[in-house]
């Protein structure tokens, strides 16, 4: 009290003070009383309730474990299995629990002889000065033999237990990657986009394919199992659980017998090969070359296999079916003489002179063919692929409605297939070059449109797809690599005459089989009638400037492409090849589209019985 | 001469070498003896790891010398930057939403260069500065207008803090305010009319909430509902407790921490580990611990000469106690689990260095009365 004379005397802060106190006295008891509230929670929970948790604590211990659910088996379209689920072994080891961690290893080493010493001793050091209540695992699985083995000795050593799991396995190794997928271990930015709840107890997820956009459908539930442990921690009984629920099966539509042949026609090359059933959009063919091992990523892939995959100048890793982007060439060339004869522009039969060249305000537009071909009507123009005719169409034509004729062909923009990340393409047109470039369409850019070079930009999926809607005589399909039951719709490309379909389709014809058409020499003895056109493109390379000295000759070939169908009356296969710095579409696609189509549609001549792929892993 | 005198003055009230450094004996005691028995357990929780052991050491230390360093400030220097320093505080939280660092799905950190930093966890210390600055000169009781002020104030802060979202410090620095506004003397009337809308606002405030905060909510109510999610921890918890019984299953013996039934057995959940080795009984010395800590502070706010320093004292030690009780009660399955450390014990750097700020402000309040009266007079 003497302290207030110093401050003020008045009586008002005499008042103020006791007032203040007083809520302090209140503060105090209000603190007091909730701690003998919380000191009366605990005697609840360690003395009433002691005998209660006591129990559930030592005596029997309940843990609750997660049962990771199944993932989804993928098969191919004959049921053939292409991602399988296949038991692994590993140790798991509580340095707690153990009596002697020498003895351990002394025995541990006579059975994994397979492990690397220098691994294992590293392990050993790092589970000896590690925290002493953690589960460690030993990182290396034990093969079914091994864990064999160590079941026998099991005995000599608590805290260690045999654990199993079930690991993706891709039996097919790298055939079909691009399209199945792989799974991988689960990351922190995975864990965030999908139900985290749903992935307890799973390691892995659906990193690219089939195996990424189904992965919802191919991980199931989780399920849970309650486990009476002991004061160390080894499972007594398992108490009341409820089951996993596991995920579903996917039938994929493509053939991994045709897949397979297709990836060999590539072999050494980089390039692409979507082959699709016209009437459902069925992808049975979907390649991209080269290729990886998918069984690498399921565990973790060391760094330095990686690393080689990474610095693999043919990138294996783009998907070149869906992210390739290609001048399409003279493959083109069919859909822009289709959009010019339903619009009048020019008469079929009508027959145009070519020296060789086009010339167009003092610029000369050659064609491929320094002579020139001569007279040539619309279905000349196409065997032939005559440049000059539709030099000449274009300008008569103008962008836009090639754009028009050309876009109903789903080229230039996504064609829905079931994976992640698809490009879209090139199809150029005055409001697209005025959107993306700020710039006016030039009528000269019209003139190597026509042809597919200039702008243009086409993935081998595109292709195959217009492929396969000109196949159905305007028919459109979306394709997919997994077989659903339900199919949308299609549209149907309305046209004025109905004609006109069969008229291109014949020039294409005569491609094949004409006497003068760019493949005739791969369409003649063909059991089917078929319909095809070559292309040859000038080069964009996939990552320009990233140039080799020694590559660069190799790098500057034309891109060879080819795209057909048969049989021309009721198709069941059309297909799209490209193959990078290849020449000419008739030199190197032509053959490999023949002889993937005729593999298809004549099995009984390909069936190999040496063939160890055709036979063991047919499923019943 | 008058400086002479007052400097002679200072010494002679100012005897031993505790007053010199500005340390309040009592508080330091209560508070190392809370810091020994933590070092203890996190060792035992972290499954006797000597380098969680160590590293936690650091932080003591270094938060013990913040203490020691804020307790040599004058309480009236603080008087002065107080306005500064909340105008700092808001700004940074206004700022976190916009350049944020996004953590664990909330934004709730600033990136300063080396260091990320969480402008909530300074708002812990400055916003009761900032409301008992309001009130500094004000009758008694306070009249409506720096009521309001204080209210103000205080919903401006929560507001921004819950949309980072972080509703639980949220909750918790809106209380250190409302204390203030408690002790500053608002008539019971006016409390027992707030705490009635309070109860009646319930519902709406349900309709604001993420519905991850009310799933939160209806877990703790039925907590075998998510026996893998949320409802684990609280399960688990309750066991690691009442399996200690009276006397506890002795230092280094918690089976439940250590076979990692436990979840977060460092930080928010170490009272469980300590119940469940030390038991019933060192569940209770424990409290007394805080209790005379707590007990501590409520003198030195008795004790503190001006409204500033008084309000101060009181908001950061109840706040303290809040902290103590809402961690206590989440892990012994009372109230909802929000993520909040048990102070002085648990694991954890930033929330030590705020804790040790505000009692650093403690004895700085304390130890500094007779230079202030004699800077007055």
């Amino acid at each position: 009290m003497q302290e207030n004379l110093h401050f003020d005397s008045s009586q008002a802060v005499h008042q103020k003070k006791r007032q203040f106190r007083l809520r302090l006295i209140i503060a105090f008891v209000f603190v007091c009383s909730l701690f003998l509230f919380l000191t009366g929670r605990m005697a609840y929970l360690q003395w009433i309730n002691y005998d209660r948790y006591h129990s559930l604590a030592e005596g029997n211990r309940v843990s609750l474990e997660v049962i990771p659910p199944i993932r989804g088996k993928i098969y191919d379209r004959n049921h053939r299995l292409l991602a399988d689920n296949q038991p692994v072994y590993s140790l798991q080891l509580i340095r707690e629990d153990m009596d002697s961690i020498d003895e351990f290893e002394a025995e541990i080493q006579k059975i994994l002889t397979d492990m690397p010493k220098e691994r294992f001793e590293k392990f050993m050091e790092r589970f000896r000065k590690g925290r002493r209540a953690i589960r460690y695992q030993l990182p290396h699985t034990l093969s079914e033999q091994q864990a064999a083995q160590f079941a026998v000795i099991s005995h000599k050593f608590p805290g260690v237990t045999l654990s199993a799991r079930l690991k993706r396995t891709y039996p097919y190794k790298a055939i079909g990657v691009h399209a199945i997928g792989y799974v991988g271990r689960i990351n922190e930015r995975e864990l965030g986009r999908v139900n985290a709840k749903r992935y307890k107890g799973t390691q892995v997820i659906g990193k690219s394919g089939v195996e990424r956009y189904y992965e919802s459908t191919l991980q199931g539930y989780p399920g849970l199992q309650y486990i009476e442990t002991n004061v160390r921690g080894s499972i007594l009984r398992k108490l009341e659980s409820e089951p996993a629920i596991p995920g579903q099966d996917l039938h994929m539509t493509i053939d991994i017998q045709l897949q397979e042949y297709a990836e060999k026609l590539l072999e050494g090359k980089r390039g692409s090969i979507v082959a699709i059933e016209p009437q459902s959009g069925e992808i049975l063919a979907f390649v991209s070359v080269p290729t990886y091992d998918p069984n690498l990523f399921v565990d973790g892939i060391d760094s330095k296999t990686y690393k080689s995959l990474m610095d693999d100048k043919n990138r294996p890793f783009i998907n070149r079916a869906i992210n390739g982007q290609y001048p399409p060439g003279s493959t083109i060339k069919p859909f822009v003489a289709l959009g010019a004869i339903e619009r009048n522009i020019i008469s079929p039969y009508k027959k145009i002179y070519d020296p060789g060249y086009f010339e167009y305000k003092g610029h000369r537009y050659r064609d491929w063919k320094r002579t020139g071909h001569g007279l040539v009507d619309m279905k000349a123009a196409v065997a032939q692929s005559c440049d000059t005719y539709f030099y000449e169409l274009s300008l008569d034509m103008g962008v836009d409605t090639i754009h028009d004729s050309l876009a109903p062909f789903s080229l230039g923009k996504r064609t829905g297939i079931d994976l992640f990340g698809e490009s879209k393409g090139i199809l150029p047109s005055q409001a697209w070059k005025m959107a993306t470039k700020g710039k006016p369409w030039y009528r000269g850019e019209t003139i190597i449109t026509s042809i597919g070079q200039g702008y243009n930009l086409t993935t081998p999926l595109q292709l195959a797809t217009a492929t396969a809607i000109l196949a159905n005589r305007g028919k459109q399909i979306i394709p997919h690599l997994v077989s659903h039951e339900q199919i949308e719709p299609f549209e149907q490309i309305q046209i004025q005459e109905i004609d006109n379909w069969e008229k291109v389709i014949d020039s294409m014809v005569e491609v094949m089989h004409g006497k003068r058409g760019t493949a005739r020499r791969h369409g003649r003895n063909l059991p089917f009638k078929m319909a095809g056109k070559t292309g040859t493109a000038q080069v964009f390379s996939l990552n320009e400037g990233d140039y080799n000295a020694d590559e660069l000759d190799n790098r500057l070939h034309d891109h060879s492409l080819f795209l057909g169908f048969a049989p021309v009356e009721k198709p069941k296969i059309a297909v799209a090849v490209i193959a990078e710095n290849s020449g000419s579409g008739s030199k190197t696609a032509a053959p490999v589209a023949v002889s993937l189509i005729e593999r298809y549609l004549t099995p009984e001549k390909y069936s190999d019985p040496t063939n160890p792929l055709s036979k063991t892993q047919t499923q019943p | 001469m008058q400086s002479f005198q007052t400097s002679q003055t200072l010494y002679k009230t100012n005897k031993g070498w505790f007053s010199r450094f500005h340390i309040d004996g009592w508080l330091l005691a209560g508070i190392l003896l809370l810091l020994s028995l933590s070092l203890a357990i996190v060792f035992s929780a972290s499954g006797g790891d000597w380098q969680v052991a160590e590293r936690h050491l650091v932080r003591i230390t270094i938060a013990l010398g913040l203490m020691l360093l804020f307790a040599q400030i004058p309480p009236n220097w603080i008087y002065i930057i107080t306005p500064f320093l909340f105008a700092i505080a808001l700004l940074m939280l206004i700022a976190v939403p916009i350049v944020g660092d996004v953590g664990k799905g909330a934004q709730r950190w600033l990136d300063l260069g080396p260091a990320r930093f969480q402008p909530s966890e300074l708002m812990k210390v400055v916003l009761p500065l900032m409301v008992a600055w309001i009130f500094a000169h004000s009758s008694y009781p306070p009249n409506w207008q720096r009521i309001l002020a204080a209210l103000v104030v205080i919903g401006l802060t929560a507001g921004l803090i819950v949309i980072q979202p972080d509703l639980g410090t949220s909750l918790l620095i809106a209380m250190s305010g409302l204390f203030i506004v408690f002790f500053a003397g608002l008539p019971w009337k006016l409390i027992f009319g707030a705490l009635f809308a309070a109860a009646a606002s319930i519902p709406i405030a349900w309709e604001f909430m993420h519905d991850y905060q009310r799933q939160r909510v209806l877990t703790f109510l039925d907590p075998e509902s998510d026996p893998l999610g949320a409802g684990y921890h609280i399960i688990q918890s309750k066991i690691a407790i009442g399996s200690g019984g009276i006397e506890g299953k002795g230092f280094l013996g918690s089976t439940q921490a250590h076979l990692e039934f436990l979840p977060e057995s460092t930080t928010d959940f170490i009272f469980s580990v300590l119940s469940e080795e030390f038991g019933l009984i060192g569940v209770i010395i424990l409290l007394l611990m805080y209790l005379f800590v707590i007990g501590r502070g409520l003198y030195i706010s008795a004790k503190a000469e001006d409204n500033f320093t008084r309000y101060v004292a009181a908001s950061l030690i109840m706040t303290f106690f809040i902290y103590v009780f809402v961690n206590i009660s989440m892990v012994s399955g009372l109230l909802p689990v929000v993520g909040l450390p048990l102070p002085l014990v648990s694991y954890g750097g930033s929330s030590l260095v705020t804790l040790m700020i505000s009692f650093g402000i403690l004895m700085s309040i304390h130890t500094h009365k007779k230079l202030l009266r004699q800077a007055k007079y």
